[in-house]
């Protein structure tokens, strides 16, 4: 009886103790990663937009930003969205151009998918199938968006991250202007 | 004193964690694409070890035996979730480029290993001199992978080109093939090393 008191205080206590310390450097941590994270997400606008001279944050209910050009004109947009995936959330950044209000091109910000398979949604093959579709597309694995070969879950995250916030921004941006 | 020594070299050589015990080889394969992920990854592994070691040899007459898996894995996931965030905060394009690498460091069986088969029965001085050993020599395995992999699958080494038009990148070497083709070649040369020195001693 007493042994398995001790059992049961050791690694309790050390449970508490863990989870106090990581506590601490989490909210030491998370405040530099947030910093970090809105620099990396304003960066690649300029990497989905290849004309773009400056961005411009966009209010909405996600991350969202416009892409303007050395003239001042703007060429586009980008919105931020997020979907479940294999391992936990696909973040990713699209790119839409304002004359056609097609996808120009996604950028996968982060994920934990099992690096060979689901790591694959970063491929630019993959990524690039996303080019020219519009809000009415279905933005579908398997209707016109190839499957990755043993990461399913991972592609159809992408494309459901991708759907879920297009006709958001599309409303957001022309509402702002 | 000598037992000292033998500690801190073990792990550098002798029973070097990567070319010799054959253990932690899915990071080994894994982010050797480059000498930076490799070494970078081979710190990281480096301060849990060191770290959890010490802790664990401390508390090793706290912690009763039967409990002293999970108390251990609860130690060592405690020091991952560390390098995982302060890598996130300090070094985010590092962070995105190791990934999923750097939270499965948990279930690297060098740590535990370690861990369970020494620095639970060491006194704290040669747990941490065992772990900086095995440490440094997890480091250089992995650093030589990656630069292999890196040399003569991009031609470069630490991101600085090296060989110059004449040589056609191997592109197989950095694929995951490359990785176990670049593994059982250098565990070959250990192995002749090896031999050789026992031969001329």
């Amino acid at each position: 009886m007493r042994e398995s008191m001790r059992m049961v205080i050791v690694l309790t206590v050390i449970a508490m103790v863990s989870a106090g310390v990581l506590s601490q450097v989490y909210n030491v941590t998370s405040v530099i990663i947030a910093e970090n994270r809105a620099r990396e997400m304003e960066s690649t606008v300029y990497e989905l937009f290849a004309d773009a001279a400056s961005v411009e944050f966009i209010e909405a209910d996600f991350v969202m930003f416009r892409a303007k050009d050395g003239d001042g004109t703007t060429v586009g947009f980008a919105y931020a969205s997020e979907a479940g995936g294999y391992a936990g959330p696909v973040r990713v950044m699209v790119g839409v151009g304002s004359d056609t209000m097609e996808i120009v091109n996604v950028a996968v910000l982060q994920h934990t998918e099992t690096p060979g398979l689901g790591s694959q949604i970063e491929d630019e093959g993959f990524r690039s199938q996303f080019q020219g579709k519009s809000a009415d597309s279905p933005i579908t694995i398997g209707q016109d968006i190839d499957n990755i070969t043993g990461a399913t879950v991972s592609a159809e995250a992408v494309a459901r991250a991708v759907r879920r916030n297009f006709s958001d921004a599309i409303a957001a941006f022309e509402g702002g202007q | 004193m000598a037992d000292a020594k033998r500690d801190l070299l073990r792990g550098l050589w002798e029973d070097n964690p990567v070319f010799r015990l054959l253990i932690g080889l899915c990071p080994a394969l894994g982010v050797t694409t480059t000498a930076t992920y490799g070494v970078a990854m081979g710190l990281a592994t480096s301060f849990v070890l060191i770290c959890s070691s010490a802790l664990i040899s401390v508390l090793k007459h706290l912690i009763p035996a039967k409990v002293r898996i999970p108390s251990f894995i609860i130690i060592i996931a405690t020091f991952v979730t560390i390098v995982d965030l302060s890598m996130n905060a300090a070094l985010p394009e590092l962070h995105r480029m190791l990934g999923m690498f750097i939270p499965l460091i948990v279930v690297n069986c060098l740590v535990l290993g370690r861990a369970e088969a020494y620095a639970s029965k060491m006194p704290v001085g040669f747990a941490i001199l065992d772990a900086v050993g095995m440490g440094l020599g997890f480091t250089w395995a992995l650093g030589i992978l990656g630069g292999v992999r890196e040399l003569l699958g991009t031609g470069r080494l630490f991101e600085i080109q090296i060989l110059g038009d004449f040589f056609t990148p191997w592109g197989i070497m950095t694929a995951p093939a490359g990785a176990f083709i670049s593994l059982g070649f250098l565990v070959a040369i250990m192995n002749l090393i090896s031999a050789r020195m026992k031969k001329t001693s």
